[in-house]
Protein backbone atom coordinates (compact mmCIF):
# COMPACT_ATOMS: atom_id res chain seq x y z
CA UNK A 1 0.00 0.00 0.00
CA UNK A 2 1.35 3.41 -0.90
CA UNK A 3 1.07 6.30 1.48
CA UNK A 4 0.33 9.70 0.11
CA UNK A 5 2.56 12.57 1.22
CA UNK A 6 2.21 16.27 0.79
CA UNK A 7 4.58 19.18 0.59
CA UNK A 8 2.86 22.24 1.99
CA UNK A 9 4.58 25.57 2.00
CA UNK A 10 2.08 27.93 3.54
CA UNK A 11 3.96 31.08 2.70
CA UNK A 12 6.57 31.24 -0.01
CA UNK A 13 9.59 33.17 1.17
CA UNK A 14 11.77 35.39 -0.97
CA UNK A 15 9.27 35.95 -3.73
CA UNK A 16 7.25 39.10 -4.14
CA UNK A 17 3.69 38.73 -2.92
CA UNK A 18 1.72 36.17 -1.02
CA UNK A 19 1.61 32.66 -2.36
CA UNK A 20 1.72 29.08 -1.18
CA UNK A 21 2.60 25.69 -2.58
CA UNK A 22 0.76 22.42 -2.28
CA UNK A 23 2.05 19.13 -3.69
CA UNK A 24 0.52 15.69 -3.12
CA UNK A 25 2.63 12.73 -4.09
CA UNK A 26 3.44 9.11 -3.27
CA UNK A 27 5.69 6.35 -4.56
CA UNK A 28 3.56 6.11 -7.69
CA UNK A 29 4.19 9.70 -8.62
CA UNK A 30 3.05 13.26 -8.20
CA UNK A 31 -0.71 13.58 -8.09
CA UNK A 32 -1.35 17.24 -7.51
CA UNK A 33 0.67 20.45 -7.75
CA UNK A 34 -0.86 23.83 -6.94
CA UNK A 35 0.98 27.09 -6.85
CA UNK A 36 -1.59 28.93 -4.79
CA UNK A 37 -1.67 32.66 -5.22
CA UNK A 38 -3.82 34.19 -2.52
CA UNK A 39 -2.60 37.76 -2.69
CA UNK A 40 -5.78 39.81 -2.93
CA UNK A 41 -6.83 40.83 -6.42
CA UNK A 42 -5.93 44.41 -7.22
CA UNK A 43 -8.33 45.23 -10.05
CA UNK A 44 -5.99 47.51 -11.97
CA UNK A 45 -7.74 46.83 -15.23
CA UNK A 46 -11.01 47.77 -13.62
CA UNK A 47 -9.94 51.11 -12.31
CA UNK A 48 -8.07 52.04 -15.47
CA UNK A 49 -11.47 52.34 -17.11
CA UNK A 50 -12.66 55.92 -17.20
CA UNK A 51 -9.17 57.35 -16.69
CA UNK A 52 -7.48 59.63 -19.20
CA UNK A 53 -5.19 57.85 -21.68
CA UNK A 54 -2.29 60.03 -20.51
CA UNK A 55 -2.56 58.56 -17.02
CA UNK A 56 -1.98 54.96 -18.12
CA UNK A 57 1.84 54.94 -17.74
CA UNK A 58 1.79 56.41 -14.23
CA UNK A 59 -1.11 54.35 -12.91
CA UNK A 60 0.17 51.04 -14.22
CA UNK A 61 3.67 51.77 -12.90
CA UNK A 62 2.11 51.34 -9.47
CA UNK A 63 1.40 47.67 -10.13
CA UNK A 64 4.96 46.86 -9.12
CA UNK A 65 7.67 48.51 -7.06
CA UNK A 66 10.52 46.59 -8.63
CA UNK A 67 9.42 46.53 -12.26
CA UNK A 68 7.46 49.79 -12.65
CA UNK A 69 9.37 50.63 -15.83
CA UNK A 70 8.04 47.49 -17.48
CA UNK A 71 4.46 48.49 -16.73
CA UNK A 72 5.12 52.06 -17.75
CA UNK A 73 6.73 50.99 -21.01
CA UNK A 74 4.06 48.49 -22.00
CA UNK A 75 1.35 51.00 -21.14
CA UNK A 76 2.87 53.97 -22.92
CA UNK A 77 3.65 51.94 -26.02
CA UNK A 78 0.16 50.47 -26.11
CA UNK A 79 -1.38 53.94 -25.92
CA UNK A 80 1.02 55.24 -28.56
CA UNK A 81 0.10 52.26 -30.72
CA UNK A 82 -3.57 53.18 -30.32
CA UNK A 83 -2.86 56.77 -31.31
CA UNK A 84 -0.70 55.73 -34.26
CA UNK A 85 2.42 57.45 -32.90
CA UNK A 86 5.88 56.49 -33.98
CA UNK A 87 8.73 57.68 -31.79
CA UNK A 88 12.07 58.87 -33.14
CA UNK A 89 15.08 56.55 -32.78
CA UNK A 90 16.47 59.00 -30.19
CA UNK A 91 13.43 58.71 -27.94
CA UNK A 92 13.37 54.97 -28.46
CA UNK A 93 17.01 54.79 -27.32
CA UNK A 94 16.25 56.70 -24.12
CA UNK A 95 13.36 54.39 -23.29
CA UNK A 96 15.67 51.46 -23.86
CA UNK A 97 18.26 53.01 -21.56
CA UNK A 98 15.63 53.31 -18.85
CA UNK A 99 14.67 49.66 -19.31
CA UNK A 100 18.35 48.70 -18.89
CA UNK A 101 18.18 50.32 -15.46
CA UNK A 102 15.20 48.26 -14.46
CA UNK A 103 16.71 44.98 -15.61
CA UNK A 104 19.81 45.75 -13.56
CA UNK A 105 17.83 46.68 -10.43
CA UNK A 106 15.52 43.70 -10.60
CA UNK A 107 17.97 41.03 -11.70
CA UNK A 108 20.72 41.96 -9.23
CA UNK A 109 18.31 41.97 -6.31
CA UNK A 110 17.01 38.59 -7.38
CA UNK A 111 20.43 37.08 -8.02
CA UNK A 112 22.08 38.20 -4.79
CA UNK A 113 19.36 38.51 -2.19
CA UNK A 114 16.69 36.07 -3.24
CA UNK A 115 18.08 33.27 -5.38
CA UNK A 116 21.79 32.76 -4.63
CA UNK A 117 21.07 31.69 -1.01
CA UNK A 118 19.35 28.60 -2.47
CA UNK A 119 22.53 27.49 -4.20
CA UNK A 120 24.80 28.16 -1.24
CA UNK A 121 22.55 26.74 1.46
CA UNK A 122 21.50 29.89 3.29
CA UNK A 123 18.00 30.68 4.51
CA UNK A 124 18.22 34.30 3.35
CA UNK A 125 20.32 36.87 1.56
CA UNK A 126 21.12 38.48 4.89
CA UNK A 127 22.49 35.20 6.24
CA UNK A 128 24.51 34.74 3.06
CA UNK A 129 25.93 38.26 3.39
CA UNK A 130 27.51 37.33 6.71
CA UNK A 131 29.77 34.79 4.97
CA UNK A 132 29.99 36.51 1.60
CA UNK A 133 29.96 40.24 2.36
CA UNK A 134 32.01 41.30 -0.65
CA UNK A 135 29.77 39.38 -3.04
CA UNK A 136 26.58 40.92 -1.67
CA UNK A 137 28.19 44.35 -1.52
CA UNK A 138 29.04 44.06 -5.22
CA UNK A 139 25.44 43.13 -5.94
CA UNK A 140 24.16 46.16 -4.10
CA UNK A 141 26.64 48.38 -5.93
CA UNK A 142 25.30 47.16 -9.25
CA UNK A 143 21.74 47.65 -8.12
CA UNK A 144 22.63 51.19 -7.13
CA UNK A 145 23.96 51.83 -10.63
CA UNK A 146 20.66 50.53 -12.03
CA UNK A 147 18.85 52.89 -9.68
CA UNK A 148 20.91 55.78 -11.06
CA UNK A 149 19.72 55.06 -14.59
CA UNK A 150 16.08 54.92 -13.57
CA UNK A 151 16.45 58.04 -11.44
CA UNK A 152 17.96 60.04 -14.30
CA UNK A 153 15.52 58.90 -16.96
CA UNK A 154 12.50 58.39 -14.76
CA UNK A 155 12.82 61.26 -12.33
CA UNK A 156 13.12 58.96 -9.35
CA UNK A 157 14.21 55.40 -8.83
CA UNK A 158 10.96 53.91 -7.54
CA UNK A 159 7.77 54.49 -9.50
CA UNK A 160 9.34 56.82 -12.06
CA UNK A 161 7.28 59.77 -13.26
CA UNK A 162 9.13 61.18 -16.26
CA UNK A 163 7.65 58.99 -18.99
CA UNK A 164 4.72 60.44 -20.88
CA UNK A 165 2.68 59.46 -23.89
CA UNK A 166 4.74 60.65 -26.86
CA UNK A 167 8.11 60.67 -25.11
CA UNK A 168 9.44 62.08 -21.84
CA UNK A 169 8.66 65.17 -19.79
CA UNK A 170 12.33 66.02 -19.42
CA UNK A 171 15.40 64.87 -21.33
CA UNK A 172 18.70 64.10 -19.64
CA UNK A 173 21.57 66.49 -20.32
CA UNK A 174 24.89 65.41 -21.80
CA UNK A 175 26.79 66.06 -18.53
CA UNK A 176 24.25 63.98 -16.62
CA UNK A 177 24.67 61.12 -19.06
CA UNK A 178 28.45 61.45 -18.92
CA UNK A 179 28.44 61.17 -15.15
CA UNK A 180 26.14 58.16 -15.35
CA UNK A 181 28.40 56.51 -17.92
CA UNK A 182 31.38 56.56 -15.55
CA UNK A 183 29.35 54.81 -12.86
CA UNK A 184 28.06 52.25 -15.34
CA UNK A 185 31.53 51.37 -16.54
CA UNK A 186 32.65 50.64 -12.99
CA UNK A 187 29.58 48.54 -12.34
CA UNK A 188 30.01 46.66 -15.63
CA UNK A 189 33.24 45.20 -14.29
CA UNK A 190 31.32 43.90 -11.29
CA UNK A 191 28.74 42.43 -13.68
CA UNK A 192 31.47 40.45 -15.44
CA UNK A 193 32.53 39.05 -12.08
CA UNK A 194 28.90 38.23 -11.33
CA UNK A 195 28.66 36.03 -14.41
CA UNK A 196 31.77 34.16 -13.35
CA UNK A 197 30.46 33.77 -9.82
CA UNK A 198 26.96 32.68 -10.89
CA UNK A 199 28.41 30.12 -13.28
CA UNK A 200 30.47 28.66 -10.43
CA UNK A 201 27.41 27.98 -8.24
CA UNK A 202 26.34 24.35 -7.77
CA UNK A 203 23.53 24.28 -10.31
CA UNK A 204 21.23 21.25 -10.07
CA UNK A 205 20.70 19.23 -13.23
CA UNK A 206 17.24 19.16 -14.65
CA UNK A 207 16.24 18.28 -18.16
CA UNK A 208 12.78 17.63 -19.47
CA UNK A 209 12.04 14.62 -21.65
CA UNK A 210 11.81 15.34 -25.40
CA UNK A 211 8.01 15.12 -25.33
CA UNK A 212 7.87 17.79 -22.62
CA UNK A 213 10.30 20.40 -23.86
CA UNK A 214 9.59 23.98 -22.88
CA UNK A 215 8.04 26.33 -25.35
CA UNK A 216 10.11 29.47 -24.77
CA UNK A 217 8.30 32.68 -25.72
CA UNK A 218 9.86 36.13 -26.03
CA UNK A 219 9.94 39.22 -28.15
CA UNK A 220 12.38 39.23 -31.00
CA UNK A 221 13.57 42.05 -33.20
CA UNK A 222 16.18 41.89 -35.94
CA UNK A 223 17.86 45.08 -34.69
CA UNK A 224 18.30 44.49 -30.98
CA UNK A 225 18.09 42.21 -27.96
CA UNK A 226 14.42 42.56 -27.00
CA UNK A 227 13.18 45.12 -24.51
CA UNK A 228 10.54 47.45 -25.90
CA UNK A 229 9.63 46.08 -29.29
CA UNK A 230 9.61 43.10 -31.59
CA UNK A 231 7.44 40.26 -32.73
CA UNK A 232 6.38 37.50 -30.35
CA UNK A 233 8.25 34.34 -31.23
CA UNK A 234 8.68 30.94 -29.69
CA UNK A 235 10.90 27.89 -29.93
CA UNK A 236 7.91 25.99 -31.30
CA UNK A 237 7.38 28.12 -34.38
CA UNK A 238 5.24 30.98 -33.13
CA UNK A 239 6.01 34.23 -34.95
CA UNK A 240 3.28 36.84 -34.61
CA UNK A 241 2.77 40.55 -34.36
CA UNK A 242 1.99 41.74 -30.83
CA UNK A 243 -1.44 42.83 -32.09
CA UNK A 244 -2.27 39.13 -32.62
CA UNK A 245 -1.52 38.22 -29.00
CA UNK A 246 -5.16 37.57 -28.09
CA UNK A 247 -5.51 35.04 -30.91
CA UNK A 248 -2.68 32.91 -29.55
CA UNK A 249 -2.78 33.30 -25.77
CA UNK A 250 -5.67 33.13 -23.38
CA UNK A 251 -6.20 33.23 -19.64
CA UNK A 252 -8.31 30.99 -17.45
CA UNK A 253 -9.28 31.18 -13.84
CA UNK A 254 -8.41 28.28 -11.52
CA UNK A 255 -10.12 27.96 -8.19
CA UNK A 256 -7.02 28.03 -6.00
CA UNK A 257 -5.33 31.09 -7.47
CA UNK A 258 -6.13 34.77 -7.60
CA UNK A 259 -3.82 35.03 -10.60
CA UNK A 260 -5.16 33.93 -13.95
CA UNK A 261 -3.36 31.09 -15.70
CA UNK A 262 -2.24 31.80 -19.24
CA UNK A 263 -1.96 29.25 -22.00
CA UNK A 264 -0.89 29.13 -25.60
CA UNK A 265 -4.11 28.46 -27.44
CA UNK A 266 -4.15 24.80 -28.42
CA UNK A 267 -0.80 24.05 -26.79
CA UNK A 268 -0.76 24.80 -23.08
CA UNK A 269 2.05 26.02 -20.86
CA UNK A 270 4.88 28.22 -22.08
CA UNK A 271 7.99 29.75 -20.56
CA UNK A 272 8.80 33.47 -20.42
CA UNK A 273 11.66 35.46 -18.95
CA UNK A 274 15.42 35.82 -19.22
CA UNK A 275 15.97 32.25 -20.32
CA UNK A 276 13.40 32.57 -23.11
CA UNK A 277 14.89 35.88 -24.24
CA UNK A 278 18.39 34.44 -24.17
CA UNK A 279 17.52 31.25 -26.04
CA UNK A 280 15.60 33.10 -28.73
CA UNK A 281 17.91 36.08 -29.10
CA UNK A 282 21.42 34.94 -28.27
CA UNK A 283 22.77 36.29 -31.56
CA UNK A 284 21.70 39.82 -30.63
CA UNK A 285 23.68 39.97 -27.39
CA UNK A 286 26.75 42.20 -27.39
CA UNK A 287 30.16 40.73 -28.21
CA UNK A 288 31.26 41.27 -24.59
CA UNK A 289 28.36 39.20 -23.24
CA UNK A 290 28.99 36.40 -25.72
CA UNK A 291 32.66 36.47 -24.86
CA UNK A 292 32.03 36.15 -21.12
CA UNK A 293 29.38 33.46 -21.68
CA UNK A 294 31.96 31.56 -23.71
CA UNK A 295 34.64 32.02 -21.07
CA UNK A 296 32.48 30.42 -18.39
CA UNK A 297 31.35 27.69 -20.79
CA UNK A 298 27.71 28.70 -20.86
CA UNK A 299 25.91 27.49 -24.01
CA UNK A 300 23.91 29.69 -26.38
CA UNK A 301 20.81 27.64 -25.62
CA UNK A 302 19.99 26.40 -22.15
CA UNK A 303 16.83 24.72 -20.90
CA UNK A 304 17.77 23.97 -17.31
CA UNK A 305 15.70 26.46 -15.28
CA UNK A 306 18.16 26.22 -12.37
CA UNK A 307 20.70 27.87 -14.68
CA UNK A 308 18.48 30.92 -15.01
CA UNK A 309 20.62 32.64 -12.39
CA UNK A 310 23.50 32.57 -14.89
CA UNK A 311 21.26 33.88 -17.65
CA UNK A 312 20.14 36.73 -15.39
CA UNK A 313 23.74 37.62 -14.69
CA UNK A 314 24.45 37.64 -18.43
CA UNK A 315 21.46 39.95 -18.93
CA UNK A 316 22.76 42.25 -16.19
CA UNK A 317 26.06 42.45 -18.03
CA UNK A 318 24.21 43.06 -21.27
CA UNK A 319 22.14 45.83 -19.70
CA UNK A 320 25.27 47.64 -18.50
CA UNK A 321 26.96 47.17 -21.86
CA UNK A 322 23.90 48.34 -23.75
CA UNK A 323 23.40 51.34 -21.45
CA UNK A 324 26.99 52.46 -22.08
CA UNK A 325 26.52 51.96 -25.83
CA UNK A 326 23.33 54.04 -25.82
CA UNK A 327 25.04 56.86 -23.94
CA UNK A 328 28.04 56.76 -26.27
CA UNK A 329 25.76 57.09 -29.29
CA UNK A 330 23.38 59.57 -27.71
CA UNK A 331 21.93 62.32 -29.84
CA UNK A 332 19.38 64.52 -28.12
CA UNK A 333 15.87 64.18 -29.55
CA UNK A 334 14.53 67.25 -31.30
CA UNK A 335 11.88 67.55 -28.61
CA UNK A 336 11.21 65.65 -25.39
CA UNK A 337 7.88 64.42 -26.69
CA UNK A 338 5.45 64.37 -29.59
CA UNK A 339 2.11 66.08 -29.11
CA UNK A 340 -0.80 63.70 -28.89
CA UNK A 341 -4.55 63.91 -29.31
CA UNK A 342 -7.09 61.22 -28.49
CA UNK A 343 -9.12 59.33 -31.03
CA UNK A 344 -11.37 56.31 -30.71
CA UNK A 345 -8.96 53.42 -31.01
CA UNK A 346 -7.48 50.29 -29.56
CA UNK A 347 -3.78 49.71 -29.10
CA UNK A 348 -1.56 47.08 -27.61
CA UNK A 349 2.10 46.53 -26.80
CA UNK A 350 4.32 43.93 -25.25
CA UNK A 351 7.66 44.61 -23.64
CA UNK A 352 10.18 42.43 -21.85
CA UNK A 353 9.81 42.93 -18.11
CA UNK A 354 12.68 41.39 -16.14
CA UNK A 355 10.44 38.37 -15.54
CA UNK A 356 9.25 38.12 -19.14
CA UNK A 357 6.74 39.27 -21.71
CA UNK A 358 4.25 41.82 -20.38
CA UNK A 359 1.23 42.50 -22.58
CA UNK A 360 -1.06 45.56 -22.36
CA UNK A 361 -4.10 46.46 -24.45
CA UNK A 362 -6.23 49.59 -24.12
CA UNK A 363 -9.36 50.89 -25.75
CA UNK A 364 -9.64 54.68 -25.89
CA UNK A 365 -12.78 56.67 -26.71
CA UNK A 366 -13.06 59.96 -28.58
CA UNK A 367 -12.63 62.02 -25.40
CA UNK A 368 -9.46 60.19 -24.43
CA UNK A 369 -10.98 58.04 -21.71
CA UNK A 370 -9.80 54.47 -21.42
CA UNK A 371 -12.83 52.25 -21.94
CA UNK A 372 -11.12 48.86 -21.90
CA UNK A 373 -7.87 47.57 -20.42
CA UNK A 374 -6.12 44.24 -20.42
CA UNK A 375 -2.82 43.58 -18.67
CA UNK A 376 -1.16 40.17 -18.68
CA UNK A 377 1.77 39.94 -16.27
CA UNK A 378 4.68 37.54 -16.80
CA UNK A 379 4.12 35.55 -13.62
CA UNK A 380 0.58 34.57 -14.55
CA UNK A 381 1.94 33.39 -17.89
CA UNK A 382 4.67 31.31 -16.26
CA UNK A 383 2.44 29.84 -13.58
CA UNK A 384 1.55 26.66 -15.45
CA UNK A 385 5.17 26.05 -16.37
CA UNK A 386 6.22 26.44 -12.75
CA UNK A 387 3.65 23.83 -11.72
CA UNK A 388 4.73 21.53 -14.57
CA UNK A 389 8.36 21.86 -13.49
CA UNK A 390 7.52 20.81 -9.97
CA UNK A 391 5.46 17.89 -11.23
CA UNK A 392 8.24 16.70 -13.52
CA UNK A 393 11.24 17.28 -11.27
CA UNK A 394 9.81 15.94 -8.05
CA UNK A 395 10.34 12.23 -8.84
CA UNK A 396 14.10 12.73 -8.88
CA UNK A 397 13.98 14.45 -5.48
CA UNK A 398 11.55 12.17 -3.65
CA UNK A 399 14.38 10.53 -1.73
CA UNK A 400 15.25 13.83 -0.04
CA UNK A 401 14.31 14.58 3.54
CA UNK A 402 11.17 16.67 3.79
CA UNK A 403 12.94 19.95 4.58
CA UNK A 404 15.36 19.46 1.69
CA UNK A 405 12.52 18.54 -0.63
CA UNK A 406 10.68 21.70 0.33
CA UNK A 407 13.82 23.79 -0.19
CA UNK A 408 14.31 22.31 -3.64
CA UNK A 409 10.69 23.06 -4.55
CA UNK A 410 11.06 26.65 -3.39
CA UNK A 411 14.26 26.97 -5.37
CA UNK A 412 12.46 25.70 -8.46
CA UNK A 413 9.85 28.43 -7.97
CA UNK A 414 12.47 31.11 -7.41
CA UNK A 415 14.10 30.08 -10.71
CA UNK A 416 11.28 32.10 -12.21
CA UNK A 417 11.54 35.11 -9.87
CA UNK A 418 7.75 35.17 -9.68
CA UNK A 419 6.16 38.46 -8.80
CA UNK A 420 2.92 37.34 -7.29
CA UNK A 421 1.70 40.85 -6.52
CA UNK A 422 2.02 41.71 -10.19
CA UNK A 423 0.05 38.73 -11.30
CA UNK A 424 -2.99 39.27 -9.10
CA UNK A 425 -4.25 42.54 -10.42
CA UNK A 426 -7.26 40.98 -12.04
CA UNK A 427 -9.81 38.43 -11.07
CA UNK A 428 -12.37 37.40 -13.61
CA UNK A 429 -15.80 37.41 -12.01
CA UNK A 430 -18.56 35.23 -13.38
CA UNK A 431 -21.87 36.63 -12.22
CA UNK A 432 -24.81 34.30 -12.39
CA UNK A 433 -27.84 36.39 -11.54
CA UNK A 434 -30.78 34.59 -10.01
CA UNK A 435 -33.82 35.30 -12.15
CA UNK A 436 -37.15 36.01 -10.49
CA UNK A 437 -39.12 32.82 -10.08
CA UNK A 438 -36.16 30.54 -10.59
CA UNK B 1 11.11 56.95 4.76
CA UNK B 2 7.69 56.62 3.21
CA UNK B 3 5.43 57.11 0.26
CA UNK B 4 4.36 60.69 -0.43
CA UNK B 5 1.04 59.56 -1.82
CA UNK B 6 -0.18 57.25 0.90
CA UNK B 7 -1.69 59.34 3.64
CA UNK B 8 0.21 59.13 6.92
CA UNK B 9 2.95 57.08 5.28
CA UNK B 10 4.13 60.39 3.82
CA UNK B 11 5.23 61.71 7.22
CA UNK B 12 8.89 60.81 6.57
CA UNK B 13 9.07 62.75 3.27
CA UNK B 14 7.06 65.56 4.91
CA UNK B 15 9.64 65.95 7.67
CA UNK B 16 12.63 65.66 5.33
CA UNK B 17 11.23 68.24 2.95
CA UNK B 18 10.75 70.80 5.73
CA UNK B 19 14.04 70.10 7.48
CA UNK B 20 15.96 70.46 4.24
CA UNK B 21 15.09 74.13 4.02
CA UNK B 22 16.30 74.71 7.58
CA UNK B 23 19.61 72.89 7.39
CA UNK B 24 22.89 73.48 5.59
CA UNK B 25 23.73 71.13 2.69
CA UNK B 26 26.41 69.58 4.90
CA UNK B 27 23.59 67.80 6.70
CA UNK B 28 21.96 65.59 4.05
CA UNK B 29 18.19 65.13 4.11
CA UNK B 30 17.60 61.90 2.21
CA UNK B 31 14.20 60.63 1.17
CA UNK B 32 13.83 56.88 0.82
CA UNK B 33 10.77 55.40 -0.87
CA UNK B 34 11.34 52.01 0.67
CA UNK B 35 14.47 50.76 -1.02
CA UNK B 36 16.43 49.39 1.92
CA UNK B 37 19.50 48.66 -0.16
CA UNK B 38 19.83 52.41 -0.66
CA UNK B 39 19.33 52.92 3.04
CA UNK B 40 22.36 50.77 3.76
CA UNK B 41 24.42 52.83 1.38
CA UNK B 42 23.14 56.13 2.74
CA UNK B 43 23.52 55.55 6.47
CA UNK B 44 26.99 53.97 6.55
CA UNK B 45 29.11 55.56 9.35
CA UNK B 46 26.69 58.47 9.72
CA UNK B 47 24.70 59.92 12.59
CA UNK B 48 21.21 59.15 11.39
CA UNK B 49 17.73 60.26 12.40
CA UNK B 50 15.27 58.00 10.62
CA UNK B 51 11.65 59.09 10.46
CA UNK B 52 9.02 56.62 9.35
CA UNK B 53 5.34 55.97 9.81
CA UNK B 54 4.13 52.82 11.50
CA UNK B 55 0.78 51.13 11.49
CA UNK B 56 -0.08 49.74 14.90
CA UNK B 57 -3.02 49.25 17.19
CA UNK B 58 -0.74 49.48 20.22
CA UNK B 59 -0.57 53.28 20.24
CA UNK B 60 -2.94 56.05 19.19
CA UNK B 61 -2.37 57.95 15.92
CA UNK B 62 0.25 60.65 16.37
CA UNK B 63 2.16 58.80 19.08
CA UNK B 64 5.92 58.93 18.49
CA UNK B 65 7.88 55.80 19.36
CA UNK B 66 11.57 56.64 19.77
CA UNK B 67 14.09 53.83 19.37
CA UNK B 68 17.83 53.61 19.46
CA UNK B 69 18.29 51.52 16.32
CA UNK B 70 21.69 50.22 17.40
CA UNK B 71 20.76 49.20 20.91
CA UNK B 72 17.09 48.32 20.93
CA UNK B 73 15.32 45.54 19.10
CA UNK B 74 13.24 46.69 16.18
CA UNK B 75 9.76 45.20 16.56
CA UNK B 76 8.98 42.48 14.05
CA UNK B 77 7.28 43.62 10.90
CA UNK B 78 4.90 41.85 8.59
CA UNK B 79 7.08 43.05 5.75
CA UNK B 80 9.54 40.27 4.93
CA UNK B 81 12.35 40.04 2.44
CA UNK B 82 10.96 40.06 -1.05
CA UNK B 83 11.86 41.42 -4.42
CA UNK B 84 10.60 44.74 -3.09
CA UNK B 85 13.21 44.96 -0.40
CA UNK B 86 13.96 44.33 3.23
CA UNK B 87 12.40 45.57 6.43
CA UNK B 88 14.42 47.77 8.77
CA UNK B 89 15.43 44.91 11.05
CA UNK B 90 16.78 42.98 8.07
CA UNK B 91 18.44 46.09 6.69
CA UNK B 92 20.29 46.51 9.98
CA UNK B 93 21.30 42.86 9.98
CA UNK B 94 22.54 43.15 6.42
CA UNK B 95 24.38 46.38 7.23
CA UNK B 96 26.08 44.64 10.14
CA UNK B 97 27.21 41.83 7.82
CA UNK B 98 28.51 44.33 5.29
CA UNK B 99 30.12 46.58 7.90
CA UNK B 100 27.87 49.37 6.73
CA UNK B 101 26.27 50.34 10.01
CA UNK B 102 25.39 53.89 10.92
CA UNK B 103 27.42 55.48 13.71
CA UNK B 104 24.20 56.37 15.54
CA UNK B 105 20.65 55.57 14.59
CA UNK B 106 17.73 57.35 16.19
CA UNK B 107 14.42 56.05 14.90
CA UNK B 108 11.28 58.16 15.15
CA UNK B 109 8.35 55.87 14.41
CA UNK B 110 5.20 57.95 14.08
CA UNK B 111 1.97 56.02 14.49
CA UNK B 112 -0.34 56.68 11.56
CA UNK B 113 -4.08 56.49 11.17
CA UNK B 114 -4.91 56.60 7.47
CA UNK B 115 -2.64 55.03 4.86
CA UNK B 116 -4.96 55.27 1.89
CA UNK B 117 -3.87 56.75 -1.43
CA UNK B 118 -3.91 60.54 -1.70
CA UNK B 119 -5.26 60.93 1.81
CA UNK B 120 -2.65 63.43 3.03
CA UNK B 121 -1.40 63.60 6.60
CA UNK B 122 -3.93 63.25 9.39
CA UNK B 123 -3.98 66.08 11.94
CA UNK B 124 -2.47 63.97 14.73
CA UNK B 125 0.40 62.80 12.54
CA UNK B 126 1.07 66.33 11.29
CA UNK B 127 1.35 67.53 14.90
CA UNK B 128 3.68 64.65 15.70
CA UNK B 129 5.80 65.56 12.67
CA UNK B 130 6.24 69.10 14.03
CA UNK B 131 7.37 67.68 17.36
CA UNK B 132 9.84 65.31 15.70
CA UNK B 133 11.25 68.14 13.59
CA UNK B 134 11.84 70.23 16.72
CA UNK B 135 13.62 67.31 18.40
CA UNK B 136 15.83 66.64 15.40
CA UNK B 137 16.77 70.30 15.07
CA UNK B 138 17.64 70.42 18.79
CA UNK B 139 19.75 67.29 18.41
CA UNK B 140 21.63 68.79 15.49
CA UNK B 141 22.08 72.06 17.38
CA UNK B 142 23.58 70.17 20.30
CA UNK B 143 25.92 68.11 18.15
CA UNK B 144 27.08 70.74 15.69
CA UNK B 145 26.64 73.98 17.53
CA UNK B 146 24.17 75.08 14.91
CA UNK B 147 26.15 74.48 11.71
Amino acid sequence: MTRSKTVKVDYLARVEGEGALYIRYDEDGVHEVKLKIFEPPRFFEGFMRGRDYREAPDITARICGICPVAYQMSAVHAVENALGLSLSPELHALRRLMYCGEWIESHTLHIYMLHAPDFLGYPSGVAMAKDHPKTVQDGLQMKKAGNEIVRLLGGREVHPINVRVGGFYRLPTHPELGELRDKLLRARDLAIETVRWAASLPIPDFARAPENTYEFVALSDPQEYPMNRGRIVSTHGLDIAVSDYDDHFHETHVEYSNALHSERVGRGAYFLGPMARYNLNYERLSPLVKQIAGEVGFPSFCSNPFASIVVRSLEVLYAFDEAVRIIDNYRAPQAPYIDTAPRPSTGCAATEAPRGLLFHRYGIDASGQIDDAKIVAPTSQNQKTIEDDLRLMLPQYMHLAEADLQARCEQAIRNYDPCISCSTHFLKLHLDPVRPGS
Amino acid sequence: MGNRFRGDDSVGPYVVHRLRSQLTPSIPCIENNGDMSNLIEDWRDRHVCLVDAVQTAAYPPGEVVRLNGLKQDIPASLCRTSSHGLNIGEALELARALEAMPAHLEIYAICGRDFSFSAGLSAQVKAAAQQVMREILEKIQLQTGGL
